[in-house]
């Protein structure tokens, strides 16, 4: 149990937990617009990724030369960005828009049976069986040999792509008018209309990112993971959520931090632990950390001011 | 400028306007006073469009808003400082003033009309990076009103400016919306405060239960006894 032990732990934790942050923006930026759970966060990333098996499939993006690899793996990150945004727009417009004034509970139902929609949309694309996907990259350790410590091609592919959408998209939130629009409709949509602002666009934009997001990690989990299947947007659409309740629903930091918390959190326990108890420790941690503080690490208090 | 036509309009079973027929002439101020639960506030939602009507007509420079969304109607040139000032507490004095600006395309307009405000609102010039959220009350006011004039209305909807302010911000808050019809903007004052609403305004109309009752110049109906009587505390 060296020092070298730990600090491999932790990278594979932050390399996770970068992974578990960027879906659990998509939960968090939903909900902080119209107060909706999107359940089915995890399976549109899901069915993210089987469009991502299909194009590299049909494009036999497998046997490229590695030099233009990247190419081929950042149109993947935009392709599936733009079709999970899409599909995700269209999904509010169809199904949560009209349930705009209804009391939470019935979007949040209908979610749940959107969840199930997708479920079967995977299932009848990909199989029940679960799916190896290519292998774009090698696992070569990308970190020079004497610092005993493993940071494969592939782990790098997951920095490389979350932290600059990280980047971008706090940019957007804050300096962009789109973005203070964004703030706006979160903190009191009927204001924000009153100055102007077109509130549904705004929650049209808001699924939109957070899908693009979405369909960013199906593509980063797929060629990181490299086995995917119609269940596994409920595993992992469950820790990302775990992340932004953490970390304060609502709240883009809060997600962000969330997901590094958890990332490390399971990383440190398989490792000390046992794999098994993983699940149990990421949650039991979560129930300390909301019993004292209820609106998870970064969320506001929710306070009625008169 | 504005024609309210025979409007009606409330909240599922309640009818909170029932047939109310206003008009404000270009740079018209005109004040709406009445009781609490009178219909006041839902009068300046309908012609937003934040309540639906259910009957009649709003119009505006000859143009329909019916049935316009909100934000349609915002861009149109009417401007709303809302009841309970509602700016957003997680934003800071200036994002709260850009987004009034939100439908103007011009940013260098929108700073040079924020400059504008503050010179209105000195205090706002000295907290621009503060959240909204952590403004006094008075201070909320004049960013709620500073707010709706970055976004240049031809007409300005006030409902309840001076509502739980100290008398000296009060007197400032009038002092503002007296000088907004030399720069031409047309205002709907919608006023507990009835004695300083009815000065300021050039006209004014009497809301009793979703009805109008009674019309007039503000001195008119300052010295009407029944206004006196129910608005003004005298009888």
């Amino acid at each position: 149990m060296s020092a070298q032990f730990f600090l491999q732990q932790c990278l594979i934790g932050l390399t996770n937990g970068a992974l578990i942050a960027l879906v659990a923006l998509g939960y968090t930026m939903v909900y902080g617009i119209i107060g909706l759970i999107n359940f089915a966060h995890g399976d549109l990333i899901m069915l993210g990724a089987c469009l991502a098996l299909s194009i590299v499939g049909a494009l036999g993006l497998a046997a490229v030369d590695p030099a233009v690899t990247w190419v081929a793996i950042a149109g993947l990150v935009l392709v599936c960005g733009l079709a999970c945004g899409s599909l995700n727009v269209a999904v509010d417009r169809i199904v949560y828009k009209p349930l705009r004034n209804a009391p939470k509970l019935a979007p949040l139902v209908s979610a749940i049976g959107v969840s199930f929609i997708f479920m079967n949309i995977g299932l009848f694309w990909l199989g029940s069986a679960d799916r190896s996907f290519p292998e774009l990259l090698p696992s070569d350790n990308v970190l020079p040999d004497d610092w005993g410590l493993q940071f494969t091609q592939k782990d790098r592919l997951v920095v490389l792509i979350v932290v600059p959408l990280m980047v971008a998209l706090s940019i957007l939130v804050r300096w962009t008018k789109l973005g203070k629009a964004m703030r706006a409709v979160s903190q009191d949509p009927t204001a924000a209309a009153l100055v102007g602002v077109d509130v549904d666009r705004v929650i049209a934009a808001t699924f939109f990112i957070g899908g693009f997001l979405g369909g960013a990690a199906s593509v980063v989990y797929s060629l990181y993971i490299n086995t995917i299947g119609f269940q596994m947007g409920f595993q992992n659409g469950l820790y990302a959520f775990t992340a932004a309740v953490l970390g304060g629903i609502g709240s883009i930091p809060g997600a962000v931090l969330g997901g590094v918390v958890i990332g490390l959190v399971r990383a440190l326990a398989s490792a000390y632990v046992g794999e098994r108890w993983t699940g149990a420790i990421v949650f039991a941690i979560l129930i300390v950390i909301l019993v004292f503080r209820p609106e998870g690490l970064l969320g506001r208090r929710v306070r009625e001011k008169v | 400028m504005l024609e309210v036509r025979d409007l009606e309009a409330g909240y599922g079973p309640i009818r909170a306007l029932d047939g109310v027929s206003i008009e404000i002439g270009e740079g018209e101020t005109v004040a709406i006073i009445g009781a609490n639960g009178a219909g006041k506030t839902t009068l300046l939602m309908a012609i937003s469009g934040v309540v639906p009507t259910r009957r009649g007509s709003v119009t505006f420079r000859g143009q329909p808003l019916t049935g316009l969304p909100t934000h349609a109607i915002a861009k149109l040139g009417v401007g709303h400082a809302p009841e309970g000032r509602r700016i957003f507490p997680r934003l800071s004095v200036r994002e709260n003033l850009q987004l009034g600006g939100f439908t103007q395309t011009n940013r260098a307009a929108v700073a040079r009309d924020i400059d504008e405000a503050c010179a209105i609102f000195p205090v706002l010039g000295e907290r621009m990076s503060q959240m909204g959220g952590t403004l006094s009350g008075g201070e909320q006011q004049m960013l709620a009103l500073a707010r709706a004039l970055v976004g240049r209305p031809k007409l300005l909807l006030l409902d309840e400016p001076s509502l739980g302010l100290a008398p000296l911000i009060v007197q400032k808050i009038f002092e503002v919306i007296g000088s907004l019809s030399k720069r031409g903007i047309a205002v709907v004052l919608v006023e507990q405060n009835a004695r300083a609403a009815l000065k300021l305004a050039d006209r004014g109309y009497v809301l009793e239960t979703g009805r109008i009752t009674l019309s007039g110049s503000g001195k008119e109906l300052s010295g009407d006894r029944r206004v006196r009587e129910a608005y003004l505390g005298e009888g």
